[in-house]
């Protein structure tokens, strides 16, 4: 136990300085650009110009805006829009960040949960039609990107069943009602579903003939506890080892799936903000996402020795 | 296996009595592995028991219910299986995996399940079994796993255990205390106990019986004591031949017959055995001999019989 809190701990620094690390290298090279943010403001006096460039410290040579900008993200303090003056970056992704935590939670409980599902059952029925639409389902859902589900999910939901849906999904202003979730959580997770249940496929198929389970069998239990408890926790370990990359894949497909459905999280931002060329949130949109795969990363090591008591830390 | 039926084992048929240790004997893949897991009904995919019966006491367990059989499973019939490194499961508590033997089955409430797991960790001399309850099988070693096996196999006092070759993959320094602990659990539980092997000499100072299989049949049947006086078929002969000296009891030998037993798709006509025997008539090239009694309690699958054969060591050695 003291051995998981110390690994914990040491991860966390090490996220630390990942993250600031990554924030130092986008800072620096957004600071390469040529011109500033300012520059297409069209009509707009070289005095304003030199006053806002003034307000943000633009103005200061690049070394003193750097460590400005470190000591800063060390206050956890990430400045203030560009764009929008006085706003301030930091409890706005925070916000922003846990829509987007919402949506990844559920797409992630798509991927695991549909994935054991249609794994195990494939693996139960080998060989049988039921392995089969298992299988094909899996390899349809794998080689389909998420943005086309999305777009096909807009289609249906937005267009075709509209009047049931009355189009609450997307074009109400205003996020976070429950109803909303569903569909981009189902396009973002879908994909790696499949891949979690070919995964889970493979895995069962191996711990259903161990000798553990043929133990399992020898004294008598019950089908469902020799399935669930002695067969399921041993193939559990190989799909656990995939959910660092996986966490991560769902963060990345995040940002195309929020800005087709116009969701208000990190990855709307994102865009929002390059186009928009606030520099000061596409720095800050970056240093969440690095401390977001980060922290995501260890928790699912932190399941590893749950699930295998031969790891320990 | 495309299409048709392969056996693995055929027409075996024995029985055991309460109180009885009957030795299996016979080289690797001769079938003795299937023999045991299709007492059970274990045998894996994609085989099957084809045709036959298997009779305990009344019951067939071929005709069980999936219910029947579970039930049976563990509480009228318990497996030690031969690699203890393997056969336990690796993320769950070997004293959670002895529990769960026992609240599997009618016998015993969940609680009184988890009351005996010490007193079980015990009775297998687990030392310090107190302690030990709560560890993974990784914090074992080998001999304490397949003590714990043992503990899961007796845990609801079965009247038959099936052993195969429980000491095989074990250091030879725990091999003679885990048999001895077989022996000695047996005989306070009366329970009837298979054990399969390869050492001759251990079935010597154990077995009351002994079956000797080839190629997935019983070539040779009877007590332990007849067997080893007077085999009369020749595989059997050849086995004790090159049987290890008696001080030798915890060498597990390999045994060791020129040729090699046939492969199960291209089995031999008439006497699966006749490639490697010395003592081979015309008939037993086309004909299967049928297990028939040599003596009284004594059964032989052979054409010739070993006492037919004048100076067998004269022709052994051709
Ligand atoms: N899963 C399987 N599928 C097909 N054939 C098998 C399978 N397991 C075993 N066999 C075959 O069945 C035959 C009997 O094997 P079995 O394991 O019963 O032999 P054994 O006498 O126990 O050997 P050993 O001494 O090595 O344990 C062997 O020829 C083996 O190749
Ligand atoms: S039947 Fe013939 S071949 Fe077979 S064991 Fe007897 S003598 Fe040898
Ligand atoms: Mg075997």
């Amino acid at each position: 136990m003291r051995g998981t809190l110390i690994y914990i701990g040491q991860r966390l620094v090490l996220i630390a300085i990942t993250t600031v690390l990554v924030s130092s290298i986008v800072f620096v090279l957004l600071h390469q650009i040529p011109g500033n943010a300012f520059l297409n403001e069209t009509r707009q006096s070289p005095q304003t110009l030199a006053a806002e460039l003034h307000h943000y410290g633009l103005d200061l040579p690049l070394q003193q805006q750097y460590l400005n900008w470190v000591q800063g993200v060390l206050r956890g303090d990430l400045g203030e829009s560009l764009v929008n003056r006085g706003v301030k970056i930091t409890p706005l992704l925070i916000r922003e960040t846990t829509v987007s935590a919402t949506v990844g939670f559920f797409a992630l409980l798509v991927t695991v949960g549909l994935g054991l599902i249609l794994g195990v059952i494939a693996a139960l029925r080998q060989n049988t039609w039921v392995d089969y639409a298992a299988s094909s389902t899996a390899v349809v859902g794998y080689s389909i990107p998420s943005f086309v589900i999305a777009i096909f999910g807009l289609l249906i939901f937005g267009h075709y069943l509209y009047i049931w849906t009355q189009g609450t999904f997307f074009y109400q202003p205003g996020w976070g009602k429950i109803e909303q979730i569903p569909v981009p959580a189902l396009a973002l997770g879908l994909p790696y579903a499949s891949y979690v249940a070919r995964l889970t496929r493979a895995s069962m198929l191996e711990t259903i003939r161990t000798d553990y389970v043929r133990t399992a069998w020898a004294k008598g239990l019950k089908a469902r506890v020799v399935v669930m408890r002695h067969a399921l926790r041993n193939a559990l370990i190989p799909v656990v080892t995939i959910l660092g990359p996986l966490v991560t894949g769902i963060i990345t497909g995040s940002v195309v799936i929020e800005n087709i459905f116009g969701i208000p999280g990190l990855g709307k931002e994102f865009i929002t903000s390059i186009l928009a060329r606030d520099y000061n949130i596409v720095i800050g949109v970056f240093t969440f996402y690095a401390a977001l795969v980060g922290l995501a990363n260890l928790a699912v090591d932190v399941i590893y020795p749950v699930l295998d008591p031969r790891i320990r830390y | 296996m495309p299409g048709g039926t392969l056996n693995a084992v055929d027409g075996i048929s024995f029985d055991v009595d309460r109180g009885e240790i009957v030795g299996i004997v016979g080289e690797s893949g001769s079938g003795k592995t299937m023999t045991a897991l299709s007492l059970l009904r274990l045998i894996p995919e994609p085989g099957k028991i084809t045709s036959g019966k298997i009779l305990y006491g009344e019951q067939d367990v071929v005709q069980m219910s999936d219910e029947e059989i579970r039930e049976f499973r563990g509480n009228e019939v318990a497996m030690i299986f031969q690699d203890p490194m393997t056969s336990l499961n690796p993320v769950l508590r070997v004293g959670f995996q002895v529990e769960e033997a026992m609240a599997a089955h009618n016998r015993f409430t969940r609680q009184q399940a988890r009351d005996r797991v010490i007193p079980m960790l015990q009775r297998v001399r687990i030392p310090a079994a107190k302690d030990r309850v709560r560890d993974y099988p990784h914090q074992f070693s080998g001999g304490m796993r397949q003590r714990a096996m043992i503990a899961m196999g007796v845990s609801n006092e079965p009247s038959l255990l099936i052993a195969d070759e429980p000491t095989t993959a074990l250091d030879v320094t725990v091999q003679a205390s885990i048999i001895e602990l077989l022996r000695d659990i047996s005989r306070e539980l009366r329970a009837a106990v298979i054990l399969i092997t390869h050492n001759m000499a251990l079935v010597a100072s154990l077995c009351n019986r002994v079956i000797v299989m080839y190629a997935g049949r019983i070539v040779e049947e009877g007590p332990t004591r007849a067997i080893f006086k007077n085999p009369q078929h020749p595989y059997t002969w050849s086995l004790l031949r090159s049987m290890p000296r008696v001080d030798e009891t915890t060498r597990e030998r390999l045994i060791s017959i020129k040729g090699l037993p046939p492969d199960l798709g291209k089995m031999p006509p008439g006497c699966k055995f006749h490639p490697r025997c010395k003592f081979r008539v015309d008939r037993c090239l086309t004909e299967e001999p049928p297990l028939a009694e040599v003596d009284p309690g004594q059964d032989a699958r052979c054409w010739v019989l070993m006492k037919n054969v004048q100076n067998p060591e004269a022709i052994a050695q051709t």
